[in-house]
């Protein structure tokens, strides 16, 4: 089932001077309804303002907002191709990193992803780990 | 001044695939020249050669990668096609954070790599089309007089005669005498026009 609205605003007092850093730049995720959505909703987890919006129009809409911080493409969207997707949030936002994670070893899809824009790739297994990186670089 | 005609160079450090891709691309049409290392490519690259690079990722001595960067510092703005046989995301990935036009793993179809290099050339043209246009604007930019420099500067931030004139405490037609001798001298036909061409000589944000 789809869920949509906030996903991850534990803004719990927890996390001192991380959330002073996070507070206000949003985390916006997009994919389908899958294990693999939520496994990034869950890895993102400790970040503040992890948004994932119910519709693509929304997540663009999002992504259009000053406190965008950066946009993970968690899996494949339900309405339509990943690539396309891609190059109007870049469109939108030139300069808002945007991470897209996919299955190991899939390197023409990696290329296809950074050919429309995104920032960087991170396969997914082995871990969350890189993601969390490059999110926390971004919100930087 | 004519262009050259364009080169695909394909630096990879295996006889065999620098013959086939030598065949591929004059069986296509392509004029090709070939490189068995980054280093030899280096030495005798000329930059007003236009064209695209085919490059091997992993080669004895300077690596593709390495090569990229390399192009990278020299300013070289040539489409980069990568081919690698052990390809893997990170790689691709740091490849195409550094500008590389493609990344494609072998083996491939003919088909797929004349299909990108065909690109990469499109992209190339536009790339010297653009610069020259630039280099273009920046030499009637040197023409300008300081006075007819600041005057441009100023119109094109929207500035009225009237207004240039009160900036620079001079009379509004001496300000549109310096203004039809910027529109000549920059070869424009209107403001906006002016307003385009200070926009493609910005520098980028």
């Amino acid at each position: 089932m789809l869920r949509p609205e906030m996903a991850g605003s534990n803004d719990n007092g927890a996390g001192g001077n991380k959330r002073e850093v996070q507070r206000v730049r949003t985390i916006i995720v997009a994919g389908q309804s899958s294990d693999r959505t939520r496994e990034v909703l869950r890895a993102l987890s400790g970040f503040t303002n992890v948004i994932w919006p119910t519709s693509l129009e929304s997540a663009l809409a999002q992504t259009r907002s000053q406190d965008a911080g950066c946009l993970v493409i968690a899996d494949d969207l339900r309405e339509e191709p990943i690539d396309e997707f891609l190059q109007e949030a870049r469109e939108l936002q030139r300069n808002l990193p945007i991470f897209v994670i996919t299955d190991p070893d899939d390197v023409a899809e990696a290329v296809s992803a950074m050919r429309h824009g995104a920032t960087a790739v991170i396969e997914i297994p082995p871990s969350y780990a890189a993601l969390c990186e490059e999110v926390s670089r971004a919100l930087q | 001044m004519k262009d050259l005609p364009q080169t695909v160079f394909v630096v990879d450090d295996d006889d065999a695939v620098r013959d086939s891709l030598r065949m591929l691309l004059k069986s296509a049409g392509v004029h090709a020249e070939t490189c068995a290392s980054a280093q030899e490519f280096l030495s005798s690259y000329d930059a007003s050669q236009p064209g695209c690079l085919v490059l091997d990722v992993r080669m004895p001595g300077m690596s593709g990668l390495e090569m990229q960067h390399e192009l990278n510092l020299r300013g070289v703005t040539m489409p980069v096609i990568f081919i690698t046989g052990h390809g893997d995301i990170p790689m691709a990935v740091e490849a195409m954070q550094h500008g590389a036009f493609d990344f494609l793993q072998k083996p491939f179809r003919d088909q797929e790599l004349l299909d990108r290099v065909q690109r990469a050339l499109v992209r190339d043209a536009e790339n010297r089309a653009r610069l020259r246009h630039t280099d273009r604007i920046r030499e009637r930019l040197a023409s300008l007089s300081p006075r007819e420099r600041e005057v441009l500067d100023l119109v094109t931030q929207g500035k009225a005669n009237k207004m240039v004139a009160g900036d620079l405490g001079v009379s509004q037609r001496t300000v549109e005498i310096h203004r039809a001798h910027v529109m000549q001298k920059m070869e424009a036909g209107s403001l906006a026009e002016l307003v385009r061409m200070m926009m493609a000589v910005a520098p980028s944000p």
